[in-house]
Parts: structure tokens; sequence; C-alpha cells
């Protein structure tokens, strides 16, 4: 199975957001806090965020188990979230 | 009685915006011709922007879903500050507006309630005064089946048949109609007893009521009675009289308060002031300053407005709150209850949400929790009729607040009250009550918000809870529902069993206590957890990091009491 690069789960990662918030996360830097960044960025916004990630990569994240609220909370550190899912299933 | 607990208010302030209150202040100062003399309209429009949602309505708080009056307040506002009403997502707003049509010609609040007239209104003037489209042909016939037997018109088709008749929905009928016709062509209503109706709401000191028997003259109903009149090309039967007593309600500051002995100027007063004086032909411009002056005053940092200067515009919803949170030392406490119990107004017997607005539901059962009126059982009889006998709907639930159709958030917390404070006067009501919530049951033991909405968990154990207060205890679907909204780390999940939420398992445990059901104190703690913020509160989901605010802080620490060893019970509250 093809496991994704980081870079390449990066791109994949901000082209989700660039789908959600539009121009506002088309420049957006890999450490930035998401809610600080980008406007609307509330409890619902999040959640549709870590859904279409979801879809995105075949994954499925536990909610209360997962630290959600930090994984999600930047671009560098949900394509490193990613990475090691994906990395769990191919294993 | 006296209302001078409002003046230095013991209650607590949000310091949030309020979308009503943004919307009354930027309609008076565009009615004033004083738009230009707000300082940051930029603000005011970044505010109301984000009260959009991806379906292209406007909700009344982030989070929470479309309706009509949110979508008609922000696009009215964003057309009075030349903002783009199309925003981001083009045109939905009025796809939304569209999705709450009925075949019979009315609008709902929320998709697949039931019609009124507020959404009603709302839905017309949103479709044609800010996306210029046409209303359905139907409107009419929907509009024209409100007027009830004494000739004002109702809330609904079914209140009329009741004869219902009020002078808001006099307004909200004939200014959907005056909206889709430009005021031509045929009346829907009997126009002489219609006129008759609205004229014998004024009182000989000038001023109007809402209903036949209130007691109390207000600012907003004279403001919707010469509206309405003025739709229908006619006047109050004494104008003269009629300005006279809007122009006493001013104070020394040049603001306008509500009502006869009300001390507290805020910006419905000052827009219901301004806008009947409009429809009476009566000038302003001896009065603009002092107005201009008093509603910039009450904006707040978040960019749009609250009801009155923001260190006093306390509200009950954060106030009890922290009440039941527990953030207060007793004395304080005790003020902050008074507060609330201030919150009673003449003409309507629920508590308001803020002093001066209409009385709603859940705050009054937010505020009864929270100690109100506990040792007043005057009131909490006049609560309990205010519920059976005036906003009781036809269909036998409840709705936010007179007037508005019915949902299950709605009904719950009224049954919750008339259990509390009703004894044998609740019994009729409750048979209402259990009427209602059948009309919501989407499959064996599965219940949504409203008649045609979606299942949901809340909704559910709302529903049970609501048919437990009136008689029907039954644990089974309970337990189903529980288990299949249970997330596997913890919490409970409003829709499916993935992503858990405060609020949904707040209503879980509560309702595993009502029923008598065990649950599991490490699934909970486990949850808390994922919630609990660095900033001493709680968050909604565990997807934020900050608090969820004074509402998410005491259904957690709530939550968090109910897990010690003296096992506090929860607060039958019921939100959204």
């Amino acid at each position: 199975m093809h496991t994704a690069d980081r870079s390449e789960i990066s791109a994949r990662v901000l082209t989700v957001l660039e789908k959600r918030f539009g121009d506002a996360a088309h420049a957006l830097a890999p450490d930035v806090d998401l809610s600080d960044t980008l406007p609307g960025f509330d409890s619902l916004a999040a959640l549709e965020y870590v859904t279409a990630v979801e879809g995105e990569f075949g994954i499925e994240v536990d909610f209360v188990g997962d630290d959600v609220r930090y994984w999600f909370s930047t671009l560098d550190r949900t394509a490193l979230y990613v990475h090691e899912r994906v990395e769990d299933q191919a294993a | 009685m006296t209302y001078d607990t409002l003046l230095d208010s013991s209650g607590v302030v949000s310091g949030e915006s309020d979308l009503w209150c943004t919307y009354a202040a930027v309609r008076t100062l565009s009615w004033l011709g004083r738009i230009d003399d707000l300082p940051s309209p930029d603000g005011v429009v970044g505010f109301l922007s984000s009260r959009q949602n991806s379906d292209g309505g406007f909700a009344w708080s982030a989070g929470m879903s479309s309706d009509a009056w949110a979508t008609y307040y922000c696009t009215q506002t964003l057309a009075d500050l030349s903002a783009d009403t199309h925003g981001a997502v083009g045109r939905s707003s009025s796809a939304w507006v569209w999705s709450a049509a009925h075949a019979d010609g009315g609008f709902a609040m929320t998709p697949g309630q039931t019609s009124d007239v507020w959404a009603t209104y709302y839905a017309v003037r949103t479709l044609v005064e800010i996306y210029e489209e046409r209303p359905p042909g139907t409107l009419f016939d929907w509009l024209a089946a409100l007027q009830a037997e004494d000739g004002g018109l109702a809330w609904s088709p079914a209140h009329a048949k009741n004869g219902t008749s009020d002078v808001r929905a006099c307004y909200y009928a004939l200014t959907a109609w005056s909206t889709a016709t430009g005021g031509e062509g045929p009346l829907p209503w009997d126009r002489q007893r219609l006129t008759d109706w609205l004229k014998d709401r004024q009182s000989t000191d000038g001023g109007f009521t809402f209903q036949a028997g209130d007691e109390t003259d207000c600012l907003w109903a004279t403001f919707r009675a010469c509206n309405a009149l003025d739709r229908l090309g006619e006047a109050p039967r004494d104008p003269d009289g009629c300005v006279a007593w809007i122009r006493a309600r001013l104070d020394a500051e040049g603001a306008f308060t509500r009502w006869p002995g009300y001390p507290v100027p805020d910006v419905w007063a000052a827009f219901c002031a301004v806008g009947a004086l409009r429809a009476l032909g009566a000038g302003l411009d001896d009065l603009a300053d002092g107005l201009v002056r008093t509603l910039l005053s009450f904006r707040t940092a978040q960019g749009g407005f609250t009801y009155r200067a923001p260190e006093f515009a306390s509200d009950v919803l954060t106030t009890s709150a922290q009440v039941m949170a527990g953030r207060f030392p007793d004395s304080a406490a005790r003020e902050a209850v008074r507060w609330m119990e201030s919150c009673m107004l003449p003409n309507e017997d629920g508590i308001m949400y803020m002093p001066g607005r209409g009385s709603e539901v859940r705050c009054t059962l937010w505020a009864l929790s929270a100690g109100a009126f506990e040792e007043d059982a005057d009131a909490r009889g006049r609560i309990t009729r205010w519920l059976g006998d005036a906003i009781q709907n036809p269909d036998g639930g409840f709705g936010y607040w007179e007037g508005r159709a019915s949902d299950m958030v709605s009904t719950c917390a009224a049954a919750e009250m008339m259990h509390r404070t009703g004894g044998s006067s609740a019994a009729a009501p409750l048979r209402g009550v259990a009427a209602f919530v059948a009309t919501c049951e989407t499959a064996p033991g599965q219940y949504a918000n409203v008649p045609g909405g979606r299942p949901t968990l809340r909704a559910t154990l709302q529903a049970r809870r609501a048919l437990q207060r009136a008689g029907t205890v039954d644990g089974a679907p309970v337990v189903d529902a529980l288990a299949r909204h249970r997330v596997r780390g913890g919490g409970f999940a409003n829709e499916g069993n993935r992503v858990p939420d405060l609020l949904s398992t707040y209503e879980a445990v509560l309702a595993a206590d009502a029923f008598g059901l065990a649950w599991d104190t490490g699934h909970l703690a486990k949850f808390l957890d994922s919630v609990r913020t660095v900033d001493d509160g709680f968050a909604w989901t565990p997807l934020m990091a900050t608090s969820g605010g004074p509402l998410a802080d005491c259904l957690g620490r709530r939550l968090e009491l109910r897990l010690t060893s003296d096992q506090h019970t929860l607060p039958p509250l019921a939100l959204s």
C-alpha cells in the first residue's frame, strides 16, 4: 500500500482548508494556530475540518482519546497526525 | 412593583453583542439618517457575518442552526450598512429561506417546523426587500386565515380558531402583505373589523397594549400598532395623545424607556419610539442627537450592540449559569437571583432573556433552576398560568416565546417548569405536551426537535423527559437512545456516536438520572477531561481549546459536581 510522505500530506490538508476557508487559508504558515488565523474557525468549522481530513485520508479520528484540539490546531500537527495514522493503517 | 434592581444590574454581563440589539440600533440610526455616525461599521459587519452558516442562513449565535429571524435581521442590517448581503455564499440566504416554506403559503422559523406569522414576516421581507424575489401566491390564503373572531390577527391559522389576537401578529401579517403587494391589491381580511380591533388597543393614556386585557401600555406595542394602522392607511383614534405618550417615555438624558415607571433606557425603546413617531408623521429632529448618543453607548467590543450600556447589560442565561456553577458567594448569588426575578415585566409572566425583551421559555426554566421565585408561590403561579393559558400553542407544544411555533427544547423546558410549579393545574397543559411530542416521533422511540426534523439524541431525551412529566414513564427508549449515541472513548453525541459534545452529554446524564438508569462514571470523567480547558472552564466539544463561555462552564461544572461523592443533582435544563 502506498503511504504518502509528509509534504504530500501537508499539501492535501491545505487543500482541505482552502476548500472551506478560501483565500484566508491560501498562504497559511504551517505552524500558526488555525483558530487564531482563519476567520470563523469555531467549533463547528473545526468539526468540519476534522471530518474533511478523515474523508480525504480514509482515517477515523478518536475525538476523546486523541487530543484533537492539539493535533488539529495547526497544519503541521495535522499532517503529522495523519502521517502516523496512515502509517499505522499500512502496518 | 418597582424595577430599581435593574438600574445598577447585579446580574452577570456576557460582554457579547446581540443580534436583535444590533439590528434595532442600526435600523434606528438609519431611520434618523445618522448611519454615518457609526464609528466602525466594519465591526458590525464582521459581527453579523460571523453568524452566517454554511447553509446560507444566519443563526442567533455561532454554532446554532439558521432561522428566519436571524436571517432577516442580519441581511437587513447588512443592507442598511451598504454591505454585501449576498456575502461569500452568493444568493444562498434566499435559498435557505425557501427551504422553510410550506405548501400552505406560510413559512417556518426553521425547516420542518410549523408556519407562524413571525417567521412568515421575516421570510417575506428577506425575499422581497433583500433578494427582490416574489413570495408564493398561496401566501395570501395563509395570511387570510389569521383573522380571529374578534377581528384581530393571530399567530397562525390554528391560533386564530382559538381567538388569540395580538398587535404584533397584526403588524407582522400586514407588513408581509404590504411587502408582497406593495400595499396594492385586495386586503385578505375584513378591513373594518381589523382596524377597529387595532384601534381598541389604545388606552386613554395614549399608548397601546398587545392584547385585550393587558394592563400596561408598552412602547413596543405602540410601535407595532401605529405601523399596522399605517399599513391600513389609518391612524390611532387619538394620534396626538399617542405622540404625547411616546414622548413622555423620554428620560432626562434624551433616551427612551418602555413603560411608565420603568427606569432603564434600552435599544428597543429607542427603536420602537422612532419607528412609531415615523409612522405617526411626528417630528424627530429634536430627539436625534440624544438618541444617537445613547445608541452608540450600547456598542460592545465584539463589534455589534447590546441592549444598554455594556457594563450593565446582564442577561438571564449568563447570570443563572454563573449561579448554578457556584461562581458567587452566597450574598452575591442572592442579589443575582433577585435581579433575575426583576426580569419579569408587565403583561407577560415569564422571565426575559434581557429585561425589556419578551419573556422566553428556556430563560424562565434556567432562572427558576438557579433559584428564582423559590419562596414566591404567587410568582410561580403566574408562570404556570403564563405557560398554560397564554403561550401554549394549539398543537400542545411551546415555542421560544409567545406566538413562536413549537419545538422540543421549549416544550421540554415548559414541561419541566409546569411539573415544578404547576401542581394539579398543570395536568391539562401537560396532556397537550404529550400530543405535540408525538408529532416529533420520526421512528419508534426517536424524536426530532420539530415535526419535520431529523432525530437526535437531545430531542429524543427531551421528548422522553417531557413525556415523563406528562405521566408516561418509559425508560426503554432512553436506554436505546443512550446506547445508540454513546461515544466509545467518553461522552455522548447528538448525532451518530463519534463526536461527543458537552450539551448532549449533560442531557444524557440528566435523562439517565431522571429514569433511574445506571451509567458509567469513568466514561463521563474521560469526556470531561477532554473538554476541560486551561482557562478553568469547559469547551462545548473536545475540538476547542478555550471555554465555550458561561453556559458551557456551568454544564461542565454541574457534571463535575455530579461525579463527587455528594452526587449533586443536575438541574433539569434544556438549551438547544
